[in-house]
């Protein structure tokens, strides 16, 4: 008996000593931190973000604060966390589709900011684009309120970056990018020629292929046929749909890819172009800043996809606001959350931004000062996709990404691939019936 | 005599070879990290060289400074020195009692917690957040260490049973006819017998607590009681990871690791349980 | 000898801090997630839609994907079984021997184990790469001209091989130390009269080592299930679970759900795939049980 006693003894020291190194009871200083808390998923960004801050801290006298989590998944779990404890901080992003965040909005976790967007014409600093995701519109189908939620702190698009030097050596004209798909496929053929690969990206990661593939889906069926085929009116069989798996097919055909596309993240791909082993690369307005971090002395320029001669509608590409910002409902420091935001957009900041990371700011008025490529990509935000009443469900996207890979290695033809969207579309309406 | 020493030597030499080739497929990735975190991000994938043409030894300062790593440091200690002690301590208790004793529900309990072992909940982080919300243990670092110690006990009580099971019993119900308490045999004799089960769990739990950050990042909000990990965030941004820099900090949080190991493995050594089982 | 209900609740009393902690932060978060299988929630609504067996029967009957990603990690989990695990005895075997230089190769062994999944997804892909991998340099070299061009994990047949190879790579220093500790745990003395006897290296494996760590061999069998069925780091850094899907496990798959918002639907998945990897793993106790009677 006498053993069980030291035992617990043992333990209830050993217990103390955890208690006292870990603060068992509340915290001494309950006053929080900070003014707003604003949890953000771009590590890279928070030199610039408290450089900020410390300048608004000067000027107003709020203390902001930026957490920021890395990676996005991680970020995302906890803010998925932190909201069904109703522990969400004053700004952050879910970080979700357009449905998911109409369910934080639904439950009353995200603020309205239509009437501040109203005011003093901040809503009018932006690119018009740069608000379309975060805004619902009238008849949307998860009835949420028509309004603005969210603030765009950036913008970008995705179009095709080109090895200047590379083209060259390949014997093409580095200032005349292909504008043709035909002309694309015959660049491809000659780069590949010259022992240089010719087309990279991240298509390992659904999201790219699926935007690449978008393009054209803009391109040949135009903003109704696009709601069509979402409401099911047109099917994935369509014939326009089998032309979209050809294109693949013939970039496939023509060894337009890089060896082992299909499983690239894109962070491989952005090296692959970075380094020159890669002659063209489909990517974001990030790039730039990527591009410049890995190999500074790389000459390289950007392209729109190139379009088809069939197609009767214009290109548009995937792109629109960068990193956006909601504020939380509940929280007590709403209206400096919303000031803060508010500041943050004006010249001044979006300039600093802007230069820090080598990004778009959402700000069109010092869209001018950027350097050529960057202009490029800004003036192109006026082609991005438009923003639609409906979304195509998870599931159906996820299907076209999976079947664009399988058509690139071989395994399903256009028509299969097609085939099997469809099939995944009707299961998809039948469950949601 | 000379052709035995020969086979003997041939014996030694192919041992050797095989090891040594699997030693190399080993060494191989962490020469590659030390020698990529000697590099600068410019060069580092346009010129891949086995080794960097310049040594930039500042790559480790900028790491240190940069990651914070001064300050998660001895969080991560504390977790991981607290989070295995618990885990070992209540989990050998519980497995000398799954493979030694009788208590009511013993088989319908071990099962229990041999199911949580194989079943994965992606999601398990949001009903875990929410308790540790009404307990009021969000952001403490005693709601981290108890998710810790419940996370690692199933395994090490599967493990340390298997152990248990196959210790001899004869040397134990001596102990009890000489009136030793069943905690004086659990303390006494199985505890030493167990020791390089103990020393493997010792690793594979440091290993764990030390690696692991979803839940630190989940639960913890305040910085000053994040672990190592939330250190390496810094490197590796949603457009640029800064691969040297990153590789540098992979390299210093690995350290702690290997030495744990290298303690630990002098318990698995050949002997010891022997030895103490022959006394 | 009879238990008095004395000495019971003295027995019980060595369970009772793992049992508190168990139930508490293991087994009711684990509980209040099963319930979410019978619901539609995307973790944020208000509002939880009760489908009682519905997501359950979709998957059963409408998610061949799901079974698919199934049999990839069957696949990966008997690679391991045979190739990890015979691996890990032989090094174990070979380190135990008194050989010179033990302590270094125990020491560098386990170092795959410990590496971040960061450093070894990024050494594997420049490994496997199609144009300046290694692989395809070496077997370039020696002849095989085919290769030139080979993107190990972008090829149906390949792509879940070469993921496996990565995944055993990183495992076989556990079932390493494990063995190695349950070979410590055999009595020296034990070989030394088989020694006395005669019996040679084979004999005293198949006679004394072998019988003797058939307990620690099961426990070492049912972690390789459990970890290979349950791979998922590797899978994610290496191929996100493609070239179209080809190489997707259950928990790449069940991520991927809940990543879209499917709280409810990926856990019924979980719930599919723990039953599943219950049976595996208790016939698997099962038969090592009845094989250590038979004997």
């Amino acid at each position: 008996m006498l053993k069980l006693k030291t035992f617990v003894s043992v333990s209830i020291c050993l217990a103390f000593f955890v208690c006292s190194f870990s603060g068992c009871g509340k915290n001494k200083n309950e006053q929080p931190k900070a003014d707003v808390v604003i949890w953000h998923w771009m590590t890279d960004r928070q030199d610039a973000f408290e450089k900020l801050a410390a300048t608004y801290l000067e000027e107003t006298g709020v203390r902001v604060l930026f957490e920021t989590y890395a990676p996005t998944d991680v970020y995302k779990s906890k803010i998925s966390a932190a909201a069904t404890a109703n522990l969400l901080p004053d700004v952050f992003n879910p970080i979700s589709d357009k449905k998911e965040v109409a369910s934080y909005i639904n439950a009353g976790y995200i603020a309205d900011l239509s009437e501040d967007m109203e005011k003093d014409g901040w809503k009018d600093i932006f690119f018009a684009k740069a608000l379309t995701q975060n805004t619902f519109e009238p008849g949307n189908e998860w009835n949420v309120k028509p309004g603005i939620y969210a603030v765009p702190l950036d913008v970008n698009s995705l179009m095709i970056y080109y090895n200047k030097d590379l083209f060259t050596q390949a014997g093409l004209d580095p200032e005349n990018p292909p504008k043709t798909w035909s002309e694309f496929i015959e660049a491809g053929k000659k780069l590949r020629a010259a022992n240089i690969q010719p087309f990279v990206s991240g298509f390992g990661e659904g999201w790219l292929i699926g935007a690449f593939a978008q393009s054209y889906q803009w391109n040949l069926f135009g903003k109704e046929g696009v709601l069509e085929t979402i409401e099911g009116k047109i099917p994935y069989t369509d014939k326009r749909w089998i032309k979209i798996f050809k294109l693949f097919e013939e970039m496939k055909n023509a060894k337009l890819f890089a060896s082992g596309v299909v499983t690239m993240v894109n962070k491989d791909a952005e090296r692959s172009f970075a380094t020159g082993k890669a002659a063209m690369a489909f990517n974001g307005s990030w790039g730039v800043n990527v591009y410049l971090s890995m190999n500074p002395t790389l000459n390289y320029s950007v392209m729109a996809p190139p379009s088809l001669p069939e197609a009767q509608f214009p290109m548009l590409m995937f792109g629109g606001e960068g990193s956006s910002l909601f504020i939380n409902e509940k929280s007590p420091n709403k209206q400096k959350a919303i000031d803060f935001l508010k500041w943050l957009t004006q010249g001044p900041q979006q300039t600093f931004l802007a230069q820090a990371t080598l990004n778009i700011p959402s700000n069109k008025t010092v869209a001018d000062d950027l350097s050529p490529v960057l202009k490029i990509f800004s003036e192109n935000i006026a082609n991005t996709f438009e923003s639609l009443p409906k979304i195509e469900s998870w599931q159906v996207n996820n299907f076209i990404n999976i079947n664009l890979q399988s058509v690139i290695i071989g395994e399903r033809t256009p028509e299969e691939a097609a085939k099997e969207v469809q099939g995944e579309k009707e299961r998809q309406q039948k469950a949601a019936k | 005599m000379n052709f035995f020493k020969f086979q003997k030597r041939l014996k030694s030499g192919v041992t050797h070879i095989a090891l040594g080739a699997v030693a190399i497929t080993c060494l191989f990735p962490v020469f590659w990290m030390i020698s990529s975190s000697l590099k600068t991000q410019d060069l580092i994938f346009s010129k891949m060289t086995l080794l960097p043409e310049v040594w930039n030894w500042s790559n480790y300062v900028t790491a240190f400074v940069k990651a914070d790593f001064g300050a998660y440091f001895l969080n991560s200690v504390f977790y991981t020195v607290v989070g295995v002690f618990f885990i070992i301590f209540i989990s050998s208790l519980a497995a000398y009692a799954f493979a030694r004793l009788e208590f009511p529900g013993k088989n319908i309990l071990f099962y229990l917690l041999i199911a949580t072992l194989l079943i994965p909940i992606p999601g398990v982080f949001v009903p875990l957040y929410l308790l540790l919300k009404s307990l009021g243990l969000i952001d403490t670092r005693l709601g981290l260490l108890l998710c810790y110690i419940s996370n690692g006990l199933a395994f090490a009580i599967f493990l340390l049973k298997g152990f248990f099971d196959d210790l001899p019993r004869e040397v134990e119900e001596a102990a009890l006819i000489d009136g030793c308490s069943r905690f004086g045999i659990y303390w006494r004799i199985a505890v030493p017998l167990a020791k390089p089960a103990i020393a493997t769990l010792v690793i594979m739990n440091s290993l764990t607590i030390w690696n692991e950050f979803l839940l630190a990042l989940v639960i913890l909000q305040d910085k000053a009681k994040m672990p190592i990990q939330r250190g390496l965030m810094v490197f590796q941004g949603t457009f640029i990871t800064d691969y040297p820099l990153l590789m540098a900090g992979l390299t210093i949080a690995t350290i702690p690791i290997v030495i744990v190991y290298l303690m630990m493995q002098k318990h698995i050594v050949k002997g010891i349980a022997a030895g103490a089982l022959k006394g | 000898m009879k238990i008095t209900p004395i000495e019971k609740t003295q027995n019980f009393c060595f369970i009772i801090p793992a049992l508190v902690l168990f139930l508490i932060f293991s087994l009711y978060p684990i509980l209040r997630t099963f319930q979410l299988s019978f619901f539609q929630w995307n973790g944020i609504d208000k509002d939880m839609l009760w489908v009682g067996f519905a997501q359950y029967k979709h998957i059963l009957f409408n998610n061949p994907a799901f079974w698919k990603s199934m049999l990839n990690a069957g696949y990966i989990t008997i690679l391991a079984l045979t190739l990890q695990n015979g691996l890990a005895l032989l090094l174990a075997l070979l380190v135990n021997k008194n050989i010179k230089g033990e302590n270094i190769y125990r020491t560098i062994f386990f170092l795959p184990p410990v590496l971040s999944g960061v450093v070894v997804g990024l050494i594997w892909k420049f490994v496997y790469d199609g144009n300046f991998g290694i692989l395809n340099y070496w077997l370039t070299s020696l002849g095989f001209t085919n290769f030139a061009d080979f993107a190990w994990l972008s090829e149906i047949k390949t792509a879940l091989s070469s993921v496996a190879v990565v995944h055993m790579w990183k495992g076989f220093g556990y079932g390493f130390i494990i063995l190695l500790a349950g070979l410590q745990t055999i009595p020296v003395d034990l070989y030394e009269a088989a020694e006395v006897d005669g019996a040679d290296a084979w004999q005293q494996f198949k006679n004394i080592t072998f019988p003797l760590l058939i307990p620690i061999i099961t426990i070492v069998m049912i972690l390789t299930i459990l970890g290979s069925m349950q791979v998922f780091d590797l899978i994610y850094s290496m191929t996100r679970g493609g070239p179209a899907g080809h190489t997707h496990v259950p928990i790449t798959k069940i991520y991927e759900y809940m990543s879209n918002g499917e709280f409810g639907y990926s856990t019924a998945m979980a719930v599919i795939f723990g039953i599943v990897l219950l049976v595996v793993s208790f016939a698997q106790i099962y038969l090592s049980k009845k094989f250590n009677y038979d004997r």
